[in-house]
């Protein structure tokens, strides 16, 4: 699966991109909306360590603007629920995500995004 | 079964393409198999798993058929495990592990990559996976991907790999009695009969009238005692990172990893450790 959880984790390693490698840009996207159980605990433990900006402008990509530009200062429940929305209920399911600096291509297939590089790519 | 020796492996050639040929593509092949045999999680990594705090966030490399990923059961959804595997048949199987319907998160990648943010996981697991590697550079590599993928102030990794000492409950029996002790551990090279009900080779499904079962060796490195140890403290000396405990005040520009916890359970070694 690529949620967006996973998507502000992944960044592009091939041999000698070490900078601007972050987000991968998402492409030819099929979505799929699932249901997943609400977790505020979660949420606000793994909120420090999001990559805000990311976040919010992969979300606003693929269609939703529930997020504010800012991390807010109060983790109301609105917001909440919104953030678990777009973590964790938004599956990417066919698609690609293009790195923003050297351009390749990690391919998205039955929800699985292959992070293999061929030989002459590894660092 | 009366337990029978392993056969030694030659590693040949390039590395990478040993394992693709021995490792990977088998896996590939008996992925549905291997994944109905491989279904209880182990005490210390399922205690590992529930002593983690909430909201954070890990990586299962060699994460097979995920069953780690649904953990800890008595609070799901407080952590998330990312599993990572080359093989897409068992992952296919580990993006549904666990009750529920719960889909999983989970990548195509080798344990030698790292395509994520430096120290961006909280933690890391390995459980079963470092062993198929075919060269000590290539395991000591592993180690050193996991401890920079977690969080250089409070990440923690759990590893497993196979030991040549397998317990009386084992099927498999590496040392005979009359061998010395190895301080490097053995190339060895383990058969695994494939069901041909559960086959996922493509190659079965054309198949014509009755055939022999279809054994396939996998290579394994079967670590000796110490010798997991050793890999996490040539990993951490080339990462720059102490192997001590934490000192009440860290020296500026000082960093460490813990060795937690290390020793031998049920045919596995196993080694626990926290950075600062």
């Amino acid at each position: 699966m690529v949620r967006l959880l996973t998507h502000n984790i992944l960044a592009c390693h091939a041999k000698d991109c070490n900078t601007n490698n972050f987000p991968l840009e998402f492409k030819d996207v099929q979505l799929e909306i699932r249901e997943a159980e609400f977790n505020p605990e979660f949420l606000k433990g793994f909120l420090p360590k999001l990559e805000w900006k990311a976040l919010v402008d992969t979300a606003i990509q693929l269609g939703d603007t529930s997020l504010p530009l800012e991390q807010p200062e109060m983790l109301d429940d609105e917001f909440l629920k919104n953030l678990h929305h777009v973590l964790l209920e938004i599956h990417v399911e066919e698609g690609s995500m293009t790195c923003p600096n050297c351009k390749h291509v990690y391919p998205i297939s039955n929800g699985i995004p292959n992070m293999l590089l061929a030989e002459h790519e590894i660092g | 079964m009366a337990p029978r020796p392993l056969q030694a492996a030659k590693v040949e050639g390039e590395p990478e393409i040993y394992e693709t040929q021995n490792v990977h593509a088998i896996y590939d092949d008996i992925a549905a198999h291997f994944s109905s045999t491989r279904y209880k999680p182990w005490p210390i990594i399922a205690n590992f798993l529930s002593s983690l705090t909430t909201g954070w966030v890990g990586l299962d490399s060699g994460t097979g058929n995920g069953k780690y990923l649904p953990l800890p059961l008595d609070r799901p959804g407080d952590v998330w495990t990312i599993g990572l595997d080359r093989s897409k048949n068992l992952l296919q199987i580990a993006r549904k592990a666990g009750a529920n319907g719960v889909v999983r998160e989970v990548l195509v990648g080798n344990v030698l990559d790292n395509p994520w943010r430096p120290g961006v996981f909280d933690y890391a697991i390995s459980i079963a996976t470092i062993h198929h590697l075919s060269t000590h550079e290539r395991r000591r590599s592993a180690v050193k991907r996991l401890l920079e993928s977690v969080s250089p102030d409070h990440g923690r990794v759990l590893i497993y790999v196979w030991a040549i000492e397998q317990d009386e409950l084992s099927k498999r029996r590496v040392v005979s009695e009359d061998d010395i002790p190895s301080l490097t551990g053995k190339d060895v090279v383990v058969p695994w009969v494939l069901s041909k009900e559960l086959s996922s080779a493509e190659k079965s499904l054309s198949d014509g009238g009755p055939q022999e079962p279809q054994v396939y060796n996998r290579y394994y490195h079967m670590f000796a005692q110490g010798e997991l140890r050793g890999l996490v403290i040539e990993a951490a000396a080339e990462l720059g990172l102490q192997v001590a405990s934490k000192p009440e005040d860290v020296p500026k520009n000082t960093r460490g990893v813990e060795i937690v916890h290390d020793g031998w359970e049920r045919s596995n070694y196993y080694v626990e450790l926290k950075l600062w």
